[in-house]
């Protein structure tokens, strides 16, 4: 095959994944704590041998994530907490500590606090937070701190990370490079965070991989025809 | 196409919110119910390149490597723990919660269950009963000629009768209370039942450790706010109509490398 239609195929490979991404991207536009997905497109240049000049192809070779702020809905239940401005919740799952912005709580029978999956949320030392059964008003303070019916029992841990966040599933990140306590977090009870995703912007961006979809492929299609006609006039003159 | 199936995740998860914004809107006037909320959450990311793979001798590293995300589901359907309001009905045996916990009711099976709903009956046997039968766990039963019934907000029943100014007491209602409420599983008919994930059911006296306080004379209204459900309908109809785009877009790329040949 020609090196047109290898180049348009490589850019095709890399859209139909982009548009996987936009599908995600809308997909979550309701999970609370949800961060937007983004692709980032580079050139690969092939050197085509001596004297020629070098071929230069764009493909998908990495992706990122807007961390910006999603918004704050208020929801009133106790246990909803929305961080404002950096840092991250911590949970403890069965793969190790991940961090996620998605603060929907709950108390798990042993009175533990714990993600919607059941994971333990840490508190700012790094423990479990055990919160008592009588207590009859849990006010959660701007920094974390838990207090029940006026007694200070433990304060939610807000962390944040120096290194790369991989995607785990249930909007949970893993932290590649470790943890810290991060001192100026701010949450806010009652409250969660909603997707960061804005669907005017996924739209367009789907209409954009759409037709550079298409562009591509009607390239392929020209890159056909010349090949055709190539043959043609070659048997022709023969 | 991945984001065929993608999208298609994302209409399930919308259709859902709808059933679910759908129910609390009819249970609006339902007696002590409490709204529910669907929460998404993202599945797996396929690892196409990860973070953190080397790229050359010299130790480069990708620096964010490539995951797709295979779409969302729902991650749960919560209770919201807010009381409703109360509204005063002037029915003697009408009781409303003023807090936290639940009453104890038996069901024919011999099971107990619990609930919210106040609204108290006299069985033919002069026990206390809910709308649907179903008898109060602490047997209380009312003598057939007591001309009224009090119940204080402690929970204790007296019986009062026409020829006599001393009030004869009955017993005591009790209040039940569970780690985590929302855990516990809907039986319909404004009935729970206890589960592994709510703990086990801590009987108290009302008013008491945290305890809400029994009102007699009142119900417990419905906590939906229909406007805050009316908005979400709205943002769960637009979020299905954004993803029904998607299957659109995935189609006509489809039709596209079709038409190649």
């Amino acid at each position: 095959m020609s090196n047109a239609v290898y180049i348009s195929l490589g850019r095709q490979a890399g859209l139909a994944q982009e548009l996987s991404m936009v599908a995600n991207n809308l997909a979550n536009s309701s999970t609370t704590g949800y961060k937007t997905d983004r692709a980032i497109f580079s050139e690969y240049i092939q050197a085509s041998g001596n004297e020629d000049p070098s071929i230069s192809m764009g493909w998908l070779s990495a992706h990122t994530y807007e961390l910006s702020q999603g918004a704050v809905q208020a929801t009133g239940n106790t246990y909803d907490l929305a961080l404002q401005g950096d840092g991250f919740f911590a949970v403890e799952t069965d793969r190790g500590v991940r961090l996620t912005r998605a603060g929907h709580f709950q108390q798990d029978p042993a009175g533990r606090l714990t993600d919607a999956q059941g994971n333990t949320v840490l508190g700012a030392g790094g423990n479990q937070i055990t919160i008592p059964d009588n207590a009859s008003l849990i006010t959660i303070g701007a920094d974390g701190s838990i207090s029940a019916d006026g007694q200070l029992i433990d304060r939610v841990g807000v962390f944040e990370t120096e290194g790369d966040l991989v995607r785990d599933a249930d909007t949970l990140f893993e932290p590649l490079a470790g943890y810290a306590p991060f001192e100026a977090g701010q949450m806010i009870q009652g409250a969660l965070e909603q997707s960061n995703v804005s669907p005017v912007e996924e739209i367009a961006r789907m209409i954009a991989v759409q037709r550079a979809y298409e562009a591509g492929q009607s390239m392929m299609e020209r890159e056909d025809q010349r090949i055709t006609q190539l043959i043609t006039t070659l048997r022709n003159n023969t | 196409m991945k984001s065929l199936q993608i999208a298609a995740t994302g209409m399930a998860a919308q259709q859902m919110r709808v059933d679910v914004i759908s129910n609390n809107i009819a249970n609006m006037s339902t007696a002590a119910y409490r709204p529910r909320t669907a929460e998404f959450t993202d599945l797996a990311y396929q690892q196409v390149v990860s973070p953190g793979t080397i790229t050359s001798q010299t130790g480069n590293l990708v620096p964010a490597g490539i995951q797709i995300g295979t779409g969302v589901r729902p991650s749960t359907v919560s209770m919201e723990l807010t009381q409703g309001a109360l509204r005063e009905t002037g029915n003697e045996l009408d009781l409303a919660i003023d807090g936290r916990g639940f009453l104890e009711v038996t069901l024919p099976s011999g099971e107990t269950a619990f609930t919210r709903d106040g609204k108290l009956n006299r069985s033919a046997d002069g026990e206390i009963v809910t709308s649907e039968g179903y008898a109060l766990t602490d047997g209380i039963v009312i003598p057939a000629d007591a001309a009224s019934v009090s119940i204080s907000r402690d929970g204790e029943v007296v019986a009062y009768f026409n020829n006599q100014v001393q009030g004869q007491p009955l017993g005591t209602l009790s209040l039940v209370r569970f780690v985590n409420e929302k855990g516990l599983q809907a039986l319909g008919d404004n009935m729970f039942r206890e589960t592994e994930a709510s703990g086990t059911a801590n009987r108290l006296a009302p008013n008491s450790e945290g305890m809400g306080a029994l009102r007699q004379g009142f119900l417990e209204d419905s906590g939906v706010d229909v406007v805050a459900e009316i908005s979400d309908l709205i943002e769960a109809q637009r979020g299905y109509e954004l993803n029904s785009k998607v299957i659109t877009a995935s189609d006509e790329m489809l039709a596209a490398t079709t038409r190649l040949r």
